[in-house]
């Protein structure tokens, strides 16, 4: 399908526009409220997603799944693999607006500047899912990286959350500036920006002696520096807990899924459309190189969150691991594994969030992120306390929760390429996660506390707490009806 | 190669660029590295002319001599003021650094030199012609508007993150 | 290439000798008439002394500034501070380069029409913007370079003023490009034509004084010399230079006077043209581009005269003042009137000029009404709260220390 030119994109570029649009409503609402305890603006992030929820669907019953749409000269692509995104990070951001809601890290005033910023990073995120020329990916991961800057240094008067920042922007601008040497090296050598042209172009002047497959490789990994930070990936993965320890745990939250979702939505189609063809595999085996790498990345993650005592700073290298579970899938370059990815990054959306809303939860309550805080909950929160063991249960892969089924669609789909070994790897990282995950579970239900007062929850609470934990017990079952390989494709 | 004034001015650029880029990580005053800094950016606008990249070159020397870092030098000035302020570097880390950007050049000069491509680009006698005009087509009418457009919508991000980050603790 | 000798290399040449020299005869022109034109607005005389009317006041001035000791002072980071003025002067120097200060002559014999310009290039303003912005390195080096703090505060004045009033003098152009849509200046010039209604002065008049306030906040003059505000940081940035380098420091301020205004006069004021004068002697007759030069250069002497005027007539702001006025008014006018001329352009199909000329006077009005009423706003509110003004950074010696 021809390109369409910038007028005719709007129309389905409208989800995007829509996000911008409540950004700036936010922070003009904001300016108007003279309300500090107003929540309002809150209010209007929600239905700005609302209403930016809406147009996906709506765009989505324009397009036809195996004819994507390119939109504004091909910088960006209106496809069912987008959409899927969209509305997974959507989700995301909903969840970490109501999140927000509830926390009390945060500071009253600068409410309007916060709920823009995260509409504005929806809106970096949604482009990263759908940009298919360096330039534009190259801008989108830059939108996300400097919002999530802020965000994660929102807390200006706590020297944690100023670190993080600090740490981030740190490792983020190495890691841009060498992804950005890379796509510079890439352009030079296809001539063209366009990642459905580069695989031909690439491998023609491959073919023809212009370019070695050194320099190729070399370029593609320093890309990988730019996506691997993203996603936290082993090498790239060090500014993780230390960010995701000091950020405001909403953000925390919000990083683990929202970010590494829309990374992996990056690395998937640059490799599946960009650098997975069979014309250039020839010469280059990604496979085995990603495959290394995320055998490295759930190693790494599941062995330094061992000794962890703070819960945050677990979750984040249990996001470390997690990660590499899902490069795993994208290790394959094939159908198979793309759907196992889009399966585990439903499951892990529901399954983190949850454990992530049970530990503001308690740091409100409590007033502690360290596992000695979760002592004897089973006692004072019995309903909390059981929601976040589903969490951890799911998050280890036990049946029947549905971390359960998401690992074994996604060890299925490796298996079933004959990569036995990097199975193995997962399968004995997964029993060594059930190490930390347990500890915790553990301390709720089998030590006690000198503070043996009941914590109260409101009802909004519960309700949304159990918004998390129905889909981590059921969501497995969606396997069973729905295939992702057969509905969504990257071309 | 014929040697001709254009190769004789730009050779001029290119070691003024390179000598003041050293410079802005050997010297040990930080306000010299910063005035150094001023010549390499300077310089690179320099090679960009020779890249034909007039509207460019411009834009380097407006955006990052007078701009960038004219803000990096007030930053100094706010912070320190003062001439003794110093960077002090260890040895270990030199050499770990030192190592580090060398295997670094290493690897860039074999890509390089694997990349045929690159060394047959030859300069075509080509006349310097104006960029502006196609440059403005392309980025509000054409191929670019939509990164253009997503670059303002970073950039206001920054400003409200600038803001955020700078002020002052509100007290009530 | 073949190089035509004349042509390509001895005419520029004379032409950078020429345009060089009159800049320094102007800069003494212009410390003289400051003087005398001061003395005459505060009804006294001013130096009279040497040579007739005190014209060769300047030239005493200068020998006496060449024979005084040049002294360095032992604290000071001495490569910067000998460095310093010559970071000033050489932009102010080069930026005269794409100006043009008159029309073509033919002379027989030669292949080309000698432009009265050093250098036509065609992204001409931006190669003016790069080269202003490189002035305040000058500035803000020799004042850090004195390692004194009253030069620290006038290096930091300067710097963070220069940046603010520098977008204003980036946008204010925007629509004046629009229209001629090309960056060359001799083309801005020419498009304009010679009648002074169809100047760019008064089609973009909001964006005219954006311009102008913006020149003269680059050039650090009252009101906004700020950097060297004597009542409160001895002589700012220059404080501890003496003889021929604060004489440098001097002329280079001069010549961003004299080059500002050619700037304006070439954007707004129709450059080199005038009505009735624009055939006199024939297309590219030398007594044309005398006439034409004649005219440029009366025109820059008005406008050098309203610099001087404003000096005597406006006090100097204070920093918050600075502030407010650069970032609250001037920038909201000039961006106004980038989004009004460019939407009349397309709009209105007849008589555009006269429209966009209205449309954006209205417009600027608007905006500094809304802006006005909103600082009042602000200010009431804040007044409520507490009694103290605003805190200016940067106000007292407390920012250094």
């Amino acid at each position: 399908m021809e390109p369409l030119k910038n007028i005719e994109s709007l129309a389905y570029f409208s989800p995007e526009i829509l996000l911008v649009v409540f950004a700036a409503a936010v922070i003009i609402a904001d300016l108007l409220i003279k309300n500090r305890e107003s929540e309002l603006v809150a209010y209007i992030s929600l239905v700005g997603l609302g209403c930016s929820l809406v147009a996906i669907l709506i765009t989505n019953s324009l397009i036809n799944s195996n004819e994507p749409i390119p939109l504004f000269f091909g910088m960006i692509r209106l496809d069912g693999f987008a959409v899927f995104f969209k509305i997974l990070l959507l989700l995301a951001t909903a969840a970490t607006i109501l999140f927000s809601l509830r926390s009390e890290e945060l500071d009253a005033r600068l409410k309007g500047e916060y709920y823009a910023l995260l509409l504005a990073v929806t809106f970096g995120m949604f482009l990263m899912a759908s940009s298919t020329n360096l330039l534009m990916i190259f801008i989108s991961l830059e939108t996300v990286s400097l919002t999530s800057y802020i965000l994660a240094g929102f807390l200006t008067h706590s020297p944690r959350s100023s670190e993080a920042a600090f740490k981030y922007i740190t490792y983020g601008a190495v890691a841009s500036g060498t992804m950005l040497f890379g796509l510079s090296m890439i352009f030079g050598m296809a001539g063209t920006g366009d990642l459905s042209q580069i695989s031909s172009q690439i491998a023609s002047v491959l073919a023809s002696g212009g370019v070695s497959t050194l320099s190729v490789l070399i370029a593609i990994t320093f890309i990988l520096a730019g996506i691997g930070y993203k996603i936290a990936s082993v090498p790239f993965h060090m500014w993780s807990p230390d960010v995701y320890e000091g950020a405001p745990i909403p953000i925390t939250a919000f990083l683990s899924v929202a970010s590494k979702a829309a990374g992996f939505a990056l690395f998937l189609r640059f490799f599946h459309v960009g650098f997975g063809k069979p014309e250039i595999l020839q010469s280059i085996d990604w496979g085995f190189i990603l495959a290394i790498v995320s055998a490295l990345t759930m190693t790494v993650g599941n062995l330094a969150a061992l000794p962890q005592r703070n819960v945050k700073r677990l979750l984040a290298y249990s996001s470390i691991a997690h990660g590499g579970y899902l490069l795993m899938g994208a290790v394959l370059l094939t159908p198979e594994g793309l759907g196992a990815i889009f399966f585990y990054l439903i499951v892990y959306l529901f399954m983190n969030l949850g454990a992530f809303y049970v530990v503001v939860l308690i740091a409100n309550e409590a007033g502690t992120e360290m596992i000695d805080g979760y002592r004897g909950l089973a006692t004072r929160a019995p309903l909390v306390a059981g929601a976040m063991a589903i969490f951890l249960f799911s998050l280890t892969g036990i049946p029947p929760l549905a971390g359960f089924f998401g690992k074994w669609v996604l060890f299925y789909a490796v298996i079933g390429e004959g990569l036995y070994w990097l199975a193995f790897i997962g399968l004995l990282n997964s029993v060594v996660s059930l190490y930390y995950y347990a500890r915790i579970v553990k301390a709720m239900y089998f030590e006690t506390s000198e503070d043996t007062n009941g914590l109260s929850f409101s009802t909004g609470t519960f309700a949304l707490l159990s918004v998390f934990a129905i889909p981590t017990i059921f969501i497995g079952l969606l396997n069973i009806f729905y295939t992702f390989s057969d509905k969504i494709t990257l071309q | 190669m014929e040697f001709t004034l254009k190769t004789f001015i730009f050779y001029g650029f290119a070691l003024m660029t390179i000598a003041s880029a050293l410079a802005v990580v050997t010297v040990r005053n930080i306000v010299h590295a910063a005035f150094a800094l001023m010549v390499t950016l300077f310089g690179v606008a320099g090679l960009y002319v020779f890249l034909q990249a007039d509207f460019l070159a411009a834009t380097q020397v407006i955006v990052y001599v007078g701009g960038i870092l004219v803000l990096i030098l007030f930053g100094v000035m706010m912070t320190s003021g003062r001439l003794e302020m110093r960077i002090h570097i260890e040895r270990g880390q030199l050499l770990l650094g030192g190592g580090i950007s060398l295997a670094l050049l290493m690897l860039l000069l074999t890509v390089i030199a694997n990349t045929p491509i690159w060394k047959n680009l030859t300069d075509d006698g080509t006349q310097l012609a104006p960029t502006t005009e196609r440059i403005g087509q392309l980025i509000l009418n054409e191929k670019f508007l939509l990164p253009f457009e997503v670059v303002s919508v970073l950039l206001l991000v920054a400003l409200i993150g600038a803001a955020l980050i700078s002020r002052k603790e509100v007290r009530d | 290439m073949e190089i035509n000798l004349l042509e390509q290399i001895v005419i520029p040449i004379i032409k950078i000798l020429f345009i060089a020299h009159l800049l320094i005869i102007g800069v003494m022109a212009m410390i003289w008439s400051e003087r005398r034109v001061s003395g005459w607005m505060q009804d006294r005389l001013g130096p009279n002394r040497v040579g007739p009317q005190g014209l060769l006041q300047p030239i005493a001035d200068g020998i006496k500034f060449l024979f005084k000791e040049d002294l360095i002072p032992n604290h000071v980071d001495k490569p910067l501070y000998v460095l310093a003025p010559a970071m000033l002067l050489v932009p102010a120097m080069i930026t005269i380069a794409v100006v043009p200060f008159g029309s073509s002559i033919t002379i027989p014999g030669l292949e080309n029409p000698i432009l009265l310009q050093i250098a036509d290039i065609n992204i001409g303003i931006l190669f003016i913007l790069a080269i202003t912005s490189l002035g305040v390195y000058g500035v803000v080096i020799g004042a850090w370079a004195s390692n004194n703090k009253y030069s620290l505060l006038g290096g930091l004045r300067s710097s963070a003023q220069m940046i603010s009033y520098e977008l204003t003098l980036g946008l204010a152009i925007i629509g004046v490009l629009m229209l001629s849509s090309s960056l060359s200046l001799r083309t801005i010039a020419v498009e304009q034509g010679a009648y002074p209604w169809k100047w760019n002065f008064l089609i973009h008049f909001p964006a005219f004084l954006a311009f102008t306030t913006a020149m003269f906040a680059e050039t650090n003059r009252l009101p906004f010399d700020l950097a060297e505000a004597e009542q409160e940081l001895v002589a700012g940035y220059h404080t501890e230079y003496s003889s021929m380098k604060f004489a440098i420091f001097f002329m280079a301020e001069y010549m961003n006077m004299i080059v500002g205004s050619a700037v304006v006069v070439t954007l707004f004021l129709g450059g080199w043209h005038f009505f009735g004068l624009e055939n006199v002697g024939g297309e590219g007759s030398i007594l044309a581009g005398l006439i034409s030069f004649a005219i440029f250069f009366i025109k820059t002497g008005i406008f050098l005269f309203v610099f001087i005027w404003v000096r005597w007539t406006l006090p100097r702001f204070r920093y918050d003042q600075l502030m407010n006025f650069g970032w609250k008014f001037l920038l909201p006018v000039t961006l106004t009137s980038i989004v009004v001329t460019g939407t009349l352009w397309v709009v209105v199909k007849e008589n555009k000029q006269l429209w966009i000329g209205i449309g954006n006077v209205v417009a600027a009005f608007i905006v500094v009404a809304i802006v006005a009423g909103m600082l009042a706003m602000d200010n009431n509110s804040k007044s409520a709260v507490q009694s103290t003004p605003a805190a200016a950074p940067l106000r007292g010696l407390d920012a250094v220390e």
